[in-house]
């Protein structure tokens, strides 16, 4: 058995943003379902519990993207630093990241990326959750809130372009976020042990690499 | 004897004829003939057309009342025309005539409902502006219950149970829910703003104002375009995105197809999915609700599947569950199977590469 140093990557309000998050995106995957097909799932026991439930849901999903925005940005002060890809990431990074996942991990190389506190995310990962944090979530948080309000909000959904157009930004959005889900919960087995980035989210400790 | 039988024989002559002289004046009345509908009228509307004559107690809007089916009948069917020939000076015209007369069924109908005792046919509806299902307008219907339902009180009754009940209470006309019919239909009619620009409240646009924008065409044309009385998806399209009528747009509710006065708290509609599941004839017909300058509307037969189109047709009524598009809905489900390429294709390579990565890490080790 190797000896893993351990580094402290997820800090505790870090940590419970992301279980939070979790437990809301499945609830209003699973609701959001129930919601668009009523006639072929039932999960909620009736659609409006499936509707109080998906509204709840989201404004939990809402309020704690919210604090995980405010908590990078006004305390931690690395928002960009860990989320959005650097020069370096663009020209060379996201293919050489690429390379490894789909190439050299097959013969057992070694992951080209050594996580830290200061530089947790690989170049994918950054450009995925550049596009998740800073695009899907604003946008399925906030056409959701219209679509919550929709009488006392409607000249705000009509400057949009009308009902349909919110419910479809809505919908693609929660599509893509759930497709993400899956490769999500993948990407987590991919650690020294399947298990190891999950128990790393929960203790805060990560094994290096 | 004989002076006492030419006395009866005269009585008797006397009454037969004072009978039938009162007899042809109440038939007829001064002024009203048995003719064409504006003899039947003409001299009531002398009078009762202009508020200054009569108040508005008395106003009768000849534009409106001229539409009903109850001014081919004239005001003496109803009215009672003995009074008239003291009128205007006696000044009482009673109304003789009971509704359920001529509309049996209906009072049948509404006798058997909830409502019945709650109010008479003068409670909801005006006969002297009496309009035909199809002549009104989705978002008139509700005016109707408005007059004795307080809104905020029916809105704090639905809100305990209903999820957005201010929308649903806005967007549905009360009939929808409480009475019965076996299939409903999508009435579209245009909103116009009012008030502040860009932040002015959204209402029915009136006739008015509608010819106001339409300008020397048909307010119909500004839709129907090709004028064949038929709304084409196509068309529809072209109206949202005119920028002529920018500050125009279609909003829609949901109508039963047949209106009934079986008035009545239907314990299925507290069934969500009784209007939010879809089927396969589920929003089907749509109608375009067109106001005409009588104060009624014109109705025009919508392309199938107006409701349902993703974008441009209703951009703006959108029912969850009910009207969601099909090529959507095939769309979302590539997304989702995209996301599930990575676990399945990498945990693929991944199973069959074990050997070799279990090898390289015990090398290592």
């Amino acid at each position: 058995m190797s000896e893993h140093k351990k580094i402290y990557l997820h800090p505790l309000p870090v940590r419970i943003w992301h279980w939070i998050n979790a437990l809301g995106i499945i609830t209003l995957c699973i609701t959001g379902v129930q919601i668009r097909f009523p006639e072929y799932v039932n999960i909620c026991g009736s659609y409006r519990a499936a509707i109080v439930l998906h509204n709840w849901a989201g404004l939990i999903v809402a309020l704690s993207f919210s604090i995980w925005f405010f908590y990078y940005s006004m305390s931690a002060h690395n928002l960009t630093e860990l989320y959005v890809p650097n020069g370096q990431d663009i020209k060379r990074g996201i293919l050489r990241q690429a390379f490894f996942y789909f190439f050299l991990y097959f013969f057992g190389t070694p992951n080209p990326h050594h996580a830290t506190p200061g530089n947790k995310f690989n170049p994918m990962q950054k450009s995925a959750y550049l596009a998740i944090m800073f695009v899907l979530m604003p946008v399925v948080s906030l056409t959701g809130i219209l679509l919550m309000n929709v009488a006392p909000l409607r000249e705000l959904i009509l400057t949009v372009g009308g009902l349909k157009v919110i419910d479809i930004l809505h919908y693609l959005a929660a599509c893509s976020l759930g497709a993400f889900l899956f490769t999500h919960v993948y990407l987590t087995t991919l650690g020294h042990t399947p298990l190891a980035h999950t128990k790393a989210m929960v203790t805060g400790w990560e094994d290096a690499e | 004897m004989n002076i006492v039988r030419q006395q009866r024989a005269l009585l008797f002559i006397l009454t037969i004829g004072i009978t039938l002289t009162a007899t042809s004046t109440r038939a007829a009345g001064p002024g009203f003939s048995m003719g064409g509908t504006e003899g039947k009228n003409g001299k009531c509307l002398d009078c009762h057309a202009t508020q200054g004559k009569v108040g508005s107690k008395f106003f009768i809007d000849p534009v409106q009342y001229r539409h009903t089916n109850h001014a081919k009948i004239g005001c003496p069917a109803c009215h009672d025309g003995a009074v008239i020939a003291g009128h205007p000076a006696v000044r009482k015209v009673s109304t003789k005539t009971d509704c359920r007369i001529c509309h049996t069924d209906i009072a049948e109908e509404y006798a058997r409902s909830g409502h019945a005792g709650k109010a008479g046919c003068n409670g909801c509806h005006n006969p002297h502006k009496a309009k035909t299902p199809t002549e009104i307008c989705g978002s008139d219907l509700n005016k109707m219950c408005a007059g004795c339902h307080n809104n905020y009180a029916i809105m704090a009754s639905h809100a305990k149970w209903l999820p957005q009940a201010e929308l649903h209470i806005e967007m549905l006309p009360c009939i929808t829910c409480h009475t019965g019919s076996v299939n409903y239909v999508i009435n579209l009619y245009i909103i116009n703003r009012q008030g502040i620009p860009h932040l002015g409240k959204f209402v029915p646009a009136g006739y008015d104002e509608l010819k106001r924008v339409a300008g020397k065409k048909d307010i119909l044309a500004m839709i129907d375009t090709n004028g064949d009385n038929y709304i084409s998806l196509a068309e529809l399209r072209n109206f949202n995105t005119n920028p002529d009528y920018k500050g125009l747009h279609l909003q829609a509710m949901m109508t039963p197809e047949t209106v009934t006065h079986s008035f009545r708290i239907l314990d299925n509609r507290r069934d969500c999915l009784f209007c939010h599941a879809s089927g396969p004839g589920a929003m089907q017909t749509s109608y375009v609700a067109v106001p005409k300058e009588d104060g009624t509307f014109r109705k025009v037969l919508v392309e199938k599947g107006a409701v349902l189109e993703s974008l441009n047709s209703t951009p703006d009524f959108y029912m969850t569950g009910k009207t969601r598009n099909s090529i959507l809905n095939k769309i979302g489900l590539l997304i989702i199977l995209g996301g599930l390429v990575m676990p399945v294709g990498h945990g693929f390579f991944r199973f069959l590469s074990r050997n070799i990565r279990n090898r390289k890490e015990n090398g290592h080790e």
